[in-house]
């Protein structure tokens, strides 16, 4: 009885987020100083094409029609409710008009999971293991070491990072490419092998940067449990330093570090704006980085509109599971 | 033991599906499935990243960047672009431009159009023989037939609004003749279908292709069938490149009989992403052709690469014969910009040397016109009236003119050390301009004072009601470079003069919106375009009065909204005259005399670019030494220059 109560209450504050969250991103849009009709229209003008002002006003009412922006502001947004909660349509992208929205968050996703997830596990199992062991050994040098090494790689903007590693790995030991292509259609060996080669860079702006954050955090969780009466009892009682490490200090470290990774998986649906941009590898964050110069902004409700449902349903998620990892948690 | 696992396997299982779903979504990417693909032979030398030889292929920059619908073709949806090659390659226009000449050739079309009556209303318009399409059907007066018909009933098009302004009727005479009668006179008819700057968006459709679409509004048109001297053999499914070969029929092409046979077996156009990786790549040889780099990176490519070639050998380097001028526009309803001694005011208390110089080191050309100081128009308009800018004054007698501009200009780059300033006047006034307006000042302080400003005590302009004089600038943020430098060094030059003046950087939909509405004050944008001698339809856009509406409403032109009745009468007269009938460059001078005492804009600078070449693999490019064309990789035009391109041989 108490999960069903926590759970229908989990659900509840999961849709209420989604729906302050989705209806947020619908008013904001339409605060920004451009008109995706009109901003349609000046770009169909300045290219040559001049009309008399009775044919501008037939194609403003035929882009008002197709981007969903007939009626009241009220209207708009029953309207824009009912197709996004029932049928996923964010209707057309301005700056890709007629292509709808979801067919380019769609081909975008795979990409940004496919960097942004392994990355992010990546980084997070590499910083964890990292700070563990610095946090235990913390009086040993090469924990010092390790930590100095993370404290200087933690400030530096991942965006440095990617640029560094394309002066050295592109320009002046040329072993990755310049620019993202991919050879042959999934799920061939080429399509696979050719991937993995065009992301090492990505990926590795992003684990290098990722990884000096879990480092810190774990390394200062590690060492303070490390430090607790329960584990001086083990060492004491005899307790294997393995046994100590992983099962006493490492178990009550990672529940926040858990926490932490839910929500950066969840952020994965963000894209990587920088580092996409920079090794122009075709995920959400160059489509989000396309709607906000095109003002497209069904592109920026669609795709943000994702990012927060993954983030709440990330937080969703761990909400359910972390008495799974944590005993002293119930459910109430 | 099994609780304690429990954790683990459920995270396990959990990022496991998180990895699934990837996979899943990586199943549905759309692959590209063209029929033209074949085995690469086994071949000597560098492959490209496609798998094409490197010394058969020509590898361009994409101008454009990534392409996000890269198989969306049908050139008349709104969202299809251009510059992947497309209208460069496989789409040929019925007239297309020779730059050099300023005049305008038959491409598809055998001779240019011919009319039938005294009125510039009927028309006979003959199609070359001899044209296929790539899928081997023959280019007919159906295409055309069909093309029109398409575009007239799909309002869904936004070229349907222009073309039912134009077009009243056809009748297909034979398989290779029309007659066109249009709506209204249209002594230029080259020019309303055909092309003038970039491209134009009258292109023919197969109709035995199009016919088949359940709704041409939304039919992809992917592979597209090519009626140029290339076809797309495959495409980047994210975007970032675009594989063209050259036909095996490319005889049967415009492009072919006009230009002959192009080299290049492969043309990559290529996005490889920001500036400073489009240089790396061009340092490595991956990079034929540069679109459009900024003067800095252009200093990094030839330190490093000494194949690179710019459209100079020396100072400036960058070609200037872009056909759009930059400058400063104002929206003229706006107050106080609807007073010409406002206008005139800011004119003088441009220093424009400086100004060029903070905008790009000085390499720049200056306009006083209202059109740009390329080549052609310079000959045109700008030398011929520079005997009238010299005399031209204010009713108090005051000549604004200051026709030393250039050579002053020419001293200071020496004076800094630049090497390749020519000493000749007459070279100096073609690399640097005619002349601008006098940097005065006092005498800027004075028109303001007559229409009722005055200097507060801080020595800032106040307007004649007593409040700050407050200006934003519009200016582009993350593209056209030389537009948003521009902006920020008059900005400067205009603080310095006690105006309170403020730099907005805008991405592209902002802008664009911005100055289609109206609803600015100032901006950094370039109305003044041009490249033949007749600029009638670049002109009658801008200045017509007809085109005015509300502020807040997208402009169909006359985007400033400026109203004169004097210069729309010399376009109505301008109107009924022929691109080649001498009254047209006369009535042309008077209407820029007229536009230049009313000052509507600020025209300052044509525009520069920076557009290198790399001549390891490729060579005889067009420069300053070898000028059959410009430097308009991203030009429909393109088609017509690359068999000039010769291979070097290297691998």
């Amino acid at each position: 009885m108490g999960f069903v109560r926590f759970l229908l209450s989990r659900i509840l504050i999961y849709i209420l987020v989604i729906w302050v969250g989705i209806t947020t991103i619908f008013f904001i849009p339409r605060l920004m100083p451009s008109d995706p009709v009109e901003a349609m229209l000046g770009r169909v003008m300045s290219q040559g094409a001049f009309m008399e002002p009775e044919q501008v006003q037939a194609l403003r009412q035929s882009l008002i029609a197709s981007f969903g922006l007939e009626g009241t502001l009220g209207q708009q947004y029953v309207g824009f409710l009912k197709r996004v909660l029932l049928t996923g349509d964010f209707g057309p992208s301005l700056a890709m008009f007629p292509t709808p929205v979801m067919d380019l968050i769609r081909k975008a996703i795979p990409w940004s999971l496919f960097l942004l997830l392994s990355s992010a596990i990546i980084a997070w199992v590499i910083g964890n293991v990292i700070g563990l062991l610095s946090g235990y050994y913390r009086h040993k040098v090469y924990s010092r070491i390790l930590e100095a090494i993370a404290v200087t790689i933690y400030p530096i903007p991942y965006y440095i990072l990617a640029l560094i590693l394309i002066i050295l790995f592109v320009y002046i030991k040329p072993i990755f490419p310049l620019s993202f292509s991919v050879q042959g259609k999934f799920p061939s060996l080429q399509f696979i092998v050719s991937t993995v080669y065009n992301s090492i860079l990505p990926a590795l702006s992003i684990v290098i940067a990722g990884s000096g954050w879990w480092v810190l955090s774990m390394k200062a969780l590690s060492s303070s449990i490390s430090e607790e009466d329960f584990v001086r009892f083990a060492k004491l009682k005899g307790v294997g330093e393995g046994k100590i490490m992983g099962q006493y200090v490492l178990r009550n470290a990672i529940l926040p570090q858990i926490t932490m990774l839910a929500l950066v998986l969840g952020g994965v649906f963000n894209g990587a704006l920088i580092t996409e941009i920079l090794f122009a590898y075709p995920g959400l964050g160059t489509l989000i980085y396309t709607a906000v110069l095109q003002a497209d902004y069904n592109l920026l409700m669609g795709t943000i509109s994702l990012s927060i449902i993954a983030v709440a349903t990330a937080t969703f998620l761990v909400d359910l599971l972390y008495p799974f990892f944590d005993p002293r948690i119930r459910y109430r | 033991m099994r609780a304690r696992c429990q954790p683990v396997t459920l995270a396990f299982l959990v990022i496991a599906g998180l990895l699934l779903g990837a996979c899943a979504q990586l199943v549905q990417a759309p692959a590209p499935s063209l029929p033209t693909a074949e085995a690469t032979p086994v071949v000597e030398g560098r492959l490209t990243e496609v798998g094409t030889p490197r010394h058969e292929t020509l590898i361009l920059d994409h101008l454009d960047g990534r392409v996000d619908n890269p198989t969306q073709f049908n050139p008349y949806m709104s969202g299809t672009r251009f510059n992947q090659g497309y209208h460069q390659l496989a789409l040929s226009n019925m007239w297309e431009m020779n730059t050099v000449t300023g005049q305008q050739f038959p491409a598809m079309a055998a001779e240019m159009p011919e009319p039938l009556n005294e009125d510039y209303t009927k028309f006979r318009i003959k199609l070359r023989q001899g044209m296929y399409w790539s899928d081997g059907v023959e280019i007919t007066s159906d295409d055309f037939a069909y093309t029109v018909d398409m575009i007239l009933n799909t309002p869904e098009f936004g070229y349907s609004g222009f073309l039912k302004q134009v077009v009243k009727s056809y009748k297909v005479i034979d398989r290779y003749t029309i007659e066109l009668e249009t709506l209204r006179p249209e002594p230029r008819l080259g020019y309303t279908l055909g092309v003038t700057v970039w491209g134009d968006a009258f292109r023919l459709v197969p109709k035995h292709v199009f016919e088949k679409a359940e709704n041409p509004a939304t039919f992809n048109f992917y592979p597209p069938v090519s009626s140029g001297p290339y076809v797309l053999k495959d495409v980047d499914p994210n975007g970032y490149w675009f594989l063209w070969e050259k036909r095996q029929d490319w005889q049967r092409t415009d492009a072919g009989m006009i230009a002959g046979e192009p080299k290049p077996k492969y043309i990559l156009v290529r996005f490889y992403g920001p500036e400073e990786k489009r240089v790396i790549a061009g340092i490595q040889h991956d990079l034929d052709i540069f679109t459009d780099i900024t003067p800095e990176s252009w200093d990094i490519l030839r330190q490093k690469n000494p194949y690179a070639k710019a459209w100079y050998d020396h100072f400036p380097w960058a070609n200037l014969d872009d056909p759009c001028e930059r400058g400063i526009a104002f929206v003229i309803p706006n107050s106080p910009y609807e007073k010409k001694e406002v206008r005139w005011a800011l004119a003088l208390a441009t220093d424009i040397q400086k100004v060029s110089l903070a905008t790009f080191a000085g390499m720049l050309r200056v306009s006083p016109l209202a059109t740009p100081p390329i080549h052609i128009l310079q000959e045109t308009y700008h030398k011929p009236l520079r005997p009238w800018l010299i005399d031209f004054a204010f009713e108090d007698g005051y000549k604004p003119f200051d026709p030393d501009f250039a050579v002053k200009m020419a001293k200071t780059l020496r004076d800094q050390g630049i090497e390749g300033i020519p000493t000749d006047e007459q070279e100096i006034i073609d690399l640097f301009g005619v002349g601008w307006w006098k940097y005065d000042p006092e005498k800027a302080a004075q028109l303001l004072e007559s229409v009722g400003f005055k200097r507060g005590a801080d020595g800032k302009w106040l307007l004649p009601d007593g409040t700050p004089w407050r200006m934003t600038i519009n200016a582009p943020a993350n593209f056209e470079v030389q537009s948003q430098r521009l902006a920020y060094a008059v900005a400067d030059v205009w603080r310095q003069f006690g105006i309170d003046v403020n730099v907005q950087a805008m991405e592209a939909g902002t802008f664009w919106s911005s100055w289609s509405n109206g609803t600015f004050d100032a901006g950094s944008y370039w109305p003044g375009c041009g490249v033949a001698p007749d600029i009638y339809d670049n002109m009658v856009s801008a200045w017509h009065k007809k085109y005015i509406v509300p502020i807040g409403q997208p402009a169909p032109g006359n985007a400033v909204r400026y109203e004169s009745d004097t210069l729309s009468a010399i376009l109505d007269e301008l109107s009924f005259l022929t691109s080649d009938d001498p009254k047209t460059v006369e009535l042309m001078r008077e209407f820029m005399k007229a536009w230049v005492a009313e000052l509507p804009w600020l025209p300052m600078f044509g525009t520069s670019k920076f557009v290198p070449v790399d001549t390891y693999y490729w060579t005889n490019f067009p420069d300053a030494n070898n000028y059959y064309e410009g430097p308009w990789w991203w030009w429909s035009l393109f088609k017509y220059m690359v068999p000039k391109f010769e291979p070097t041989g290297r691998r």
